[in-house]
């Protein structure tokens, strides 16, 4: 598996098809992956390929905007790519995509493999990515169905509950936006929260801002979340934001049957308006 | 003979010491251990076991919000300083973070100082928590301290099989101890555990040299500029100021910011003189690496291991330090 990405990397990089190949390598640990960038064919045996390989990367192609670049993409990078086509923020003719078969990655700390998978692997329902130009594992039939038993969970709380298990989670955010930095659907040129006129959330950290932080993040990407579960695995402070995350996107599904990441070409709901839609909210 | 605090004892002069002081220990909840404020019936909670916090305990001096003063609009303005109402005590400090706390001093307490720093610093007593058994990325030893420093604590506790060695370290901990259930008893101190190096020693001279070397642009390429490792940094400490203007009140609010945002250098007009990765990027070890060296002496990192454990992308100072004593050429 990894010489078939070693040796297309290579030769994307010789054939100067592209600049550069993002992809994965070890990390210091010896024992983890970080994302790597290769632009010289001869440095393309960093390239590895394992169940450590968590990383969304389709985040990086937002800094490659204008330039040839490939990419190591996932079922959940794909998606990640896919959105960012969907929005126009990519080129398809930029990309070459080298898609992995994944049956999933483990959940991984620096220095430490644990034995189950990631939450997003747990109910990511692909195994082969949504767009690729070249494949690399055996393509398997899809049978998997979303599952959203942990958002039904929440949705059973009474509301007085649920305020309070979000309060004890956002209390702890620090704001240090890790979130929406690893988030390839955060690529405001200026995100709300740092605008100052208007000021929709101050530089407080602090219980207020932080719900307000934290809500409106999550309804930013209502529709656009592709539920890589990135945005959980970085928070400093564990801090479940999928769940919020996963709750849009059950509803979503629900109101809308769309699902963002599976094509580049269907119209995101927030993006589109038709009059006269009976949505069944106010009922 | 040394002096000695058993397990029990130790959480019962603590119950007592949260009568009068506001007692902050490690508490371990939501997969997290942070430093917390106790009350005398929570002392249970104290998680004695801990490797070390998501968070340093700079925290504690250098809020990551903080309100500097509030002006209130009566029949004339009147302007009211924060001020610290209790003094503290931080219990369970590693040694590393209590040269966090140090580090941090050399920059807040140089004249003039900064008085909010400076009143809850004067307020707080740090008991500190020897090593046993350090995480896989630390290299304390590598830069200036070690698993049982003593330095920068007022008490330091080191666990053995038979309680606590007390090692009182200054009067401010002195008077604390009076009434405190030590007792004299045979205890071994434990042999420290040992760390992996790494060759910090002369870094500076040789960051000094390779501003322009195109490294720090290839290193930034994977990173992805959130403020993460500057936020678990024992010794960060960049902040923003702001008002809050609301109804009859005006808030002045100091809050953490980091040389990673992508608008901390922007100034007015729109210019950022760094606004790219790379320079924002090299920023941060250049001002642990060389900048503060420079002004206060001392490499500003603790190696506490916080930053390698928390960056998404593998950062890792480690192998930056690494990288760079290879430039030296």
């Amino acid at each position: 598996m990894i010489n078939e990405i070693r040796n297309k990397a290579k030769e994307l990089l010789e054939k100067k098809r592209v600049e550069c190949v993002i992809g994965y390598e070890r990390a210091t640990d010896g024992l983890t992956a970080r994302p790597a960038f290769i632009y010289d064919p001869s440095e393309v045996d960093r390239l590895i390929f394992d169940e450590t390989c968590v990383h969304n990367l389709s985040r990086f192609l937002i800094d490659k905007k204008h330039k040839a670049t490939a990419i190591v993409a996932k079922p959940c990078d794909s998606r990640g790519i896919n959105l960012l086509l969907n929005e126009s923020q990519l080129k398809r003719e930029n990309l070459f995509i080298i898609g992995v078969v994944c049956s999933g990655v483990k959940k991984v700390r620096f220095n430490q493999i644990e034995d189950s998978l990631q939450n997003k692997c747990q109910y990511c329902p692909q195994h082969v990515p949504s767009v690729y130009d070249f494949l690399v594992g055996e393509p398997v039939t899809e049978t998997a169905s979303r599952n959203y038993a942990e958002v039904t969970a929440i949705e059973d709380m009474t509301s007085a509950d649920r305020k309070l298990f979000w309060a004890e989670h956002f209390d702890r955010c620090i704001r240090c936006y890790g979130c929406r930095q690893v988030c390839m659907g955060c690529y405001c040129y200026e995100c709300f929260v740092d605008e100052l006129d208007p000021l929709w959330a101050g530089i407080r950290i602090a219980s207020s801002e932080n719900r307000m932080w934290n809500t409106m993040r999550a309804f930013h990407l209502a529709g656009r979340c592709i539920s890589c579960g990135e945005c959980e695995r970085v928070c400093p402070v564990n801090i479940p934001l999928m769940l919020l995350n996963r709750k849009l996107e059950k509803d979503t599904v629900h109101l809308f049957d769309f699902e963002p990441g599976i094509n580049a070409e269907t119209t995101p709901p927030f993006a589109t308006f038709k009059k006269g839609e009976d949505l069944g909210i106010s009922k | 003979m040394t002096k000695v605090i058993t397990k029990e004892d130790l959480l019962s002069w603590l119950r007592q010491l949260a009568e009068k002081y506001t007692v902050v220990a490690p508490v371990t909840s939501n997969g997290v251990t942070l430093y917390e404020s106790i009350s005398g019936s929570e002392v249970d909670k104290i998680d004695l076991s801990f490797s070390n916090t998501e968070l340093s305990p700079k925290n504690l001096f250098f809020p990551p919000t903080e309100a500097l003063f509030t002006i209130v609009q009566n029949e004339r303005p009147e302007i009211i300083p924060a001020k610290v109402d209790r003094e503290a005590i931080i219990f369970g400090v590693r040694p590393c973070d209590a040269r966090g706390i140090a580090l941090i001093d050399k920059a807040f307490l140089a004249e003039p100082a900064d008085g909010f720093y400076k009143e809850k610093r004067e307020k707080t007593t740090l008991v500190g928590l020897a090593c046993s058994a350090p995480c896989p990325e630390c290299f304390c030893t590598s830069v200036g301290s070690s698993p049982a420093d003593p330095t920068h604590v007022d008490l330091l506790l080191i666990p053995t099989e038979a309680g606590y060695i007390t090692q009182i370290v200054t009067d401010k901990c002195k008077q604390l101890l009076m009434g405190a259930p030590v007792k004299e008893a045979e205890a071994v101190q434990p042999s420290l555990p040992s760390l992996k190096s790494v060759p910090a020693e002369g870094i500076t001279e040789v960051m000094s040299k390779v501003f322009n070397d195109p490294y720090w642009d290839r290193v930034a390429d994977r990173c992805v500029h959130c403020n993460i490792c500057a936020y678990v940094c024992p010794c960060c400490y960049c902040f923003d100021i702001r008002d809050y203007v609301s109804k009859g009140k005006i808030e002045r609010v100091r809050s953490w910011e980091s040389c990673q945002s992508a608008g901390f250098t922007r100034i007015a007009g729109g210019y950022d003189p760094r606004s790219t990765k790379g320079s924002r990027l090299r920023q941060r070890w250049y001002h642990k690496l060389l900048y503060f060296p420079e002004q206060f002496g001392d490499i500003k990192c603790t190696g506490c291991g916080r930053c390698v454990r928390s960056c998404p992308v593998n950062i890792d100072i480690r192998e930056i330090i690494n990288d760079v004593q290879r430039m030296r050429a």
